[in-house]
């Protein structure tokens, strides 16, 4: 059996600013997590162009991406993908030992209210605080562009919001470019800008002229 | 095919790099074992038969000379039950057209010919004929060496005549299957060494022993303590000049080829055991993480109604596919090998047949073993999928826990340890059974390079003591008789000799207590500088005026320490009052046990005032050749043996087989770590997929993800490495222990260069299994593994 070349995206043209919150929504299959991983750098596009500032990220090599994504991104995901060996501190601690100028974990761990626990382990957290470890980690490396993949998918709505709220306060207060891949579309009313995605192209963009706050959803 | 084996070859395939790695284990254990047990069960029972076939003794006792009528005497002692009387020495042989002399040992043989003890075997050419006295039977590979043919006549030197031999038959005897002259010799050298059987009445002519003989085989019943009969034996023979007393399992041949199948016999004990025992622990470790990913699918499978006994035979049976291919490419190397073996063998061993053989019940046993291993291997895998319970296993897996480590108890020396040093640590005592094994696996690997190593190290460090450090001389010429010191002056006048010394070596009994032994005692000059001896802390020693020195095995042996006093009594009947000796100080020695004393004093015990039998000769490098051959026309000589000949022989073969070893040993040490490395470390990355490909996503490098991989194993490596040493030498003691005997010791000497070597090749190795894994951390797929649900 040969491969079978499948299209995730097709003919998108997207930018994003700097120090924007931007939200892109899509039923699952709709090719919003390629979009993400492509923008992340874990992925590379067939064909087309991605740029980070001024450089053409679909021409980076294998290594020159892992660079891109040490320096510049900062990545959450649905499960969190914490080491399920490593302390919530240590957690923590591996994005930093790799950053040229990272925040102390400690100060990163307080920053979303989990410095009472850095000493457990993932499994003895609860989702939540989980998945704000996973911010925490991501933000040490003080990244341009935070992604996270459904980042509240496993949560359930209070847990989800206290979730929400951090990051919307990361991209307040540092700049910090954040960019929230979601199906759920109340969330969508905190960002920026929202993109709404449908059989791997961008059906319609939104923008937002009050951002509301992650307290403020229902869903 | 059911869809089972479907999914079975399809399990074996993504799970290729493993697979062959333990069908890599198996097939070296099988080679191994198919490979030893073979040669040993082709030499023993080639050895058991031709010894019925030809008669073999159990005792041989060497005299001065017993008149043949002795013979009745001894044959009346309860439990002999055939004794021969035969007349053997060794003489110079001269060889038409070769330079140098060989040595020939006369043994004389019935004249007209009928089954006896130590019987020839004849390979061509015919038994002596009634009416000539000249004819020779010689060994068949003496002749080979020197292309001599039937027909051709050689010439023996016995007391200053020379005596032409025409060679009418070539032969072999069960006696000279190992053909060696003396212990010192270790190695056959089949083209300066040869037998020559003549008949009764030439040898009692030529060597004037009318109506008697100076050798005497016999045989016992099984029923007696042969020590018994020997003791028993000597009394009726005291008058004789009893000079040795040889048990079966102490005769020379016998003894090398006896040993060389019992060191098969445990080989093949062991080899396998390490093997398949390795594959085993390899395929526990597999099977086990196969399940847990296969939780799923097995859960799914006894939903739809696959039984219990089928679903863990099915794991079961991948063990038995790897086994059984392991065995089956095994036994083709091994029966290869084994034919390489009994090439070698019949290098040194004179056999009439020795070929290598198919046996079938060697290749059923090894396959047998090999299952056996790979079953305790997938035993607990199907267990584990047998309890999997289908509702469950749709259900991920519950979390596991993380635990703290021993080393977070010191806060201290935890907070140095970089994230990386840290997820190591958490890891090991996360798997610690596969740590365990990796380290296990490296030690053995270890064990077995320098055991390679050692057995080098330990030959080249005796073959130096004896050749450089002891023994000084270019040649050593021994006399028929004992001559006084005039012979001494004729050997030191000859042109291109440097500096003569004389050795007197005499046959006596000593006893303390109630320990006794008969001792070759050796008379060295002083002082000497052709012949040392090494004190056990490596200094030279002198032999002082009077009193014994000792060989540390023979000190052993009598219970003695110096200071003590031995009772010494010549064995030859010339001096019958005993005497007491004082023991003076223990030296080393490995090849025989001897004792040492002033030439003088010696004589003095013998009543001479001087006596010498054999002249150490220095010369200028290059001269030995000439001075054997003005040698070859003085009479009264023996035998001349030139050491550096001695000493080439024994490297020649001894380097050949250690290569040939070494390379074995280093192959099989390959295989092991190699295997359980990229096994451990293939599994280990299966399971932490996700947690790396996180890493990826986070900024880490292919390496940097790698390395976390690689230190872990490289640092249980090390670990290995630090046990394996200490486990290697510990065995090499035990061989050492086990080696000891009073014909050859083994000296523990380990050169400082094996360390590197053994460090340098297992870091290779670790380093090969870890760049292959490397690859698949190249072909980790970030996205797809984070798509995944846990």
């Amino acid at each position: 059996m040969g491969e079978v070349t499948v299209s995730a995206l097709r003919d998108v043209s997207l930018d994003v600013w700097e120090g924007e919150f931007l939200v892109i929504l899509g039923p699952s299959g709709s090719g919003k997590s390629t979009l993400l991983n492509i923008i992340g750098g874990i992925d590379t596009p067939s064909s087309g162009v991605v740029r980070f500032r001024d450089d053409d990220l679909s021409e980076y090599g294998e290594s020159k991406l892992t660079q891109y994504r040490r320096l510049h991104v900062g990545f959450m995901f649905q499960f969190y993908n914490l080491m399920p060996n490593l302390t919530a501190e240590e957690n923590v601690e591996m994005a930093t030992e790799i950053s040229p100028n990272p925040l102390p974990a400690g100060q990163m761990l307080s920053l979303v209210g989990l410095s009472e626990r850095r000493d457990h382990f993932p499994s003895q957290l609860s989702g939540g605080e989980q998945q704000r470890v996973a911010i925490a980690r991501a933000l040490a490396k003080q990244p341009e562009i935070l992604l996270c993949d459904e980042p509240t998918g496993a949560l359930d709505i209070s847990t989800g919001k206290v979730v929400l709220e951090a990051l919307d306060r990361v991209n307040r207060e540092t700049g910090t470019t954040v960019i929230v891949i979601t199906h759920n579309a109340s969330i969508g009313e905190m960002g920026d800008r929202v993109i709404r995605m449908m059989d791997g192209g961008v059906r319609e963009i939104i923008v937002n002229e009050v951002r509301k706050s992650a307290a403020e959803l229902e869903w | 095919m059911n869809v089972l084996h479907k999914k079975l070859l399809r399990g074996l395939w993504r799970t290729r790099g493993q697979s062959i790695a333990v069908t890599a284990v198996v097939f070296c254990g099988t080679a191994c074992y198919i490979a030893i047990a073979s040669a040993h069960s082709n030499l023993e029972l080639t050895r058991d038969t031709y010894y019925a076939q030809y008669r073999f003794a159990d005792f041989e006792i060497h005299l001065e000379r017993a008149p043949i009528t002795s013979l009745f005497k001894l044959e009346a002692v309860p439990g002999i039950h055939q004794v021969r009387g035969r007349i053997v020495r060794d003489v110079n042989l001269d060889v038409p057209g070769r330079e140098e002399p060989s040595v020939g040992r006369i043994v004389s043989m019935p004249n007209r010919q009928q089954p006896v003890l130590n019987d020839i075997h004849m390979v061509s050419g015919r038994y002596f004929s009634e009416a000539s006295q000249d004819e020779v039977i010689l060994s068949e590979r003496f002749a080979r060496e020197n292309g001599l043919a039937l027909g051709d006549t050689i010439f023996a030197s016995i007391d200053s005549n020379k005596y032409p031999l025409r060679i009418v038959g070539l032969g072999l005897s069960p006696e000279y299957v190992y053909m060696i002259r003396n212990i010192q010799e270790l190695i056959p050298s089949p083209e300066r060494f040869a037998i020559l059987w003549v008949s009764q009445d030439f040898a009692e002519t030529a060597l004037d022993l009318r109506e008697a003989c100076n050798n005497i085989i016999g045989r016992v019943d099984s029923s007696v303590e042969i020590e018994l009969v020997l003791d028993r034996a000597e009394k009726i023979l005291e008058s004789n000049g009893v000079i040795a007393k040889i048990k079966k399992e102490d005769q020379i041949s016998n003894r090398f080829i006896s040993d060389e199948i019992k060191s098969l016999a445990v080989t093949a004990k062991i080899i396998p055991a390490i093997f398949q025992g390795v594959a085993a622990l390899i395929l526990l470790v597999l099977l086990n993480r196969m399940v847990k990913r296969e939780r799923s699918e097995i859960g799914l499978l006894k939903a739809y109604g696959y039984s219990n006994l089928t679903i863990a035979w099915h794991y079961i049976e991948y063990a038995l596919v790897l086994a059984v291919a392991g065995s089956i490419l095994g036994f083709l190397l091994g029966q290869w090998l084994a034919n390489g073996m009994i090439q070698l063998y019949v290098r040194f061993y004179e056999f009439p047949i020795l070929r290598s053989r198919v046996y079938p019940d060697i290749l059923a046993r090894s396959i047998g073993i090999a299952m056996l291993f790979s079953i305790a291997g997938a035993v607990l895998a199907a267990f584990r999928a047998v309890h999997i319970h289908p509702a469950e296993s749709m259900r991920p897996e519950a979390p596991r826990f993380g635990k703290r480590t021993l080393i977070e108890g010191m806060p201290m020396l935890w907070r140095q340890l970089s994230f990386t040093s840290k997820m190591i640590v958490r890891n090991v005592s996360r798997s610690s059974f596969r740590a365990v094994l990796t380290v296990f696996g490296i030690m053995m690997s270890t064990a077995l390079l320098f055991l390679g190593y050692f057995s080098a190290d330990a030959m080249t460090y005796m073959m130096d003591f004896q050749f450089s450090a002891v023994q000084r001389e270019q040649l050593k010429v021994s006399l028929v008789t004992e001559r006084g010191k005039s012979a001494l002056h004729d050997i030191a006048r000859l042109e291109n000799v440097r500096r003569a010394e004389p050795l007197l070596e005499y046959p006596f009994e000593m006893r303390h207590g109630w320990h006794s032994k008969d001792v070759a005692v050796i008379g060295m000059g002083r002082p000497s500088h052709l012949q040392k001896l090494i004190a056990e802390d490596g200094s030279e020693i002198d032999v002082g005026e009077h009193g014994l020195v000792l060989a540390r095995r023979l000190a052993d042996d009598l219970g003695v320490k110096p200071g003590d006093m031995v009772t010494m009594k010549s064995l030859t009947g010339k001096v019958e009052e005993t005497r007491e000796v004082v023991v003076s100080k223990v030296v080393t020695q490995y090849l025989g046990s001897s004792a040492y004393m002033n030439i003088d004093a010696l004589s003095r015990l013998l009543n001479e005032s001087f006596a010498m039998n054999a002249v150490l000769v220095s010369t200028a490098k290059g001269d030995e050749r000439d001075i054997n051959l003005s040698l070859k026309d003085i009479p009264g000589i023996a035998a001349v043996s030139i050491k550096e000949d001695m000493r080439q022989n024994l490297v020649d073969t001894l380097v050949q087989n250690m290569l040939f070893m070494n390379t074995m040993l280093m192959g099989f040490s390959a295989v092991i770590a190699c295997a359980i490395v990229y096994n451990v470390t293939t599994v280990s990355l299966a399971e932490r997929q996700r947690e790396l490909a996180s890493l990826r996503v986070l900024g880490f490098t292919q390496i940097e993800v790698g390395r976390i991989l690689y230190r872990e194993s490289m640092m249980l490596a090390v670990i290995g490495l630090l046990l394996g040493i200490p486990a290697g030498m510990a065995i090499c003691r035990l061989i050492v222990i086990a080696f000891d005997n009073e014909l050859f010791r083994l000296p523990y000497y380990i050169d400082r260069l094996t360390y590197f070597k053994v460090v340098g090749l297992i870091t290779i190795f670790v380093a090969a299994a870890n760049w292959a894994v490397h690859y698949k951390v190249q072909q980790l797929d970030i996205v797809e593994v984070l798509k995944e649900r846990e």
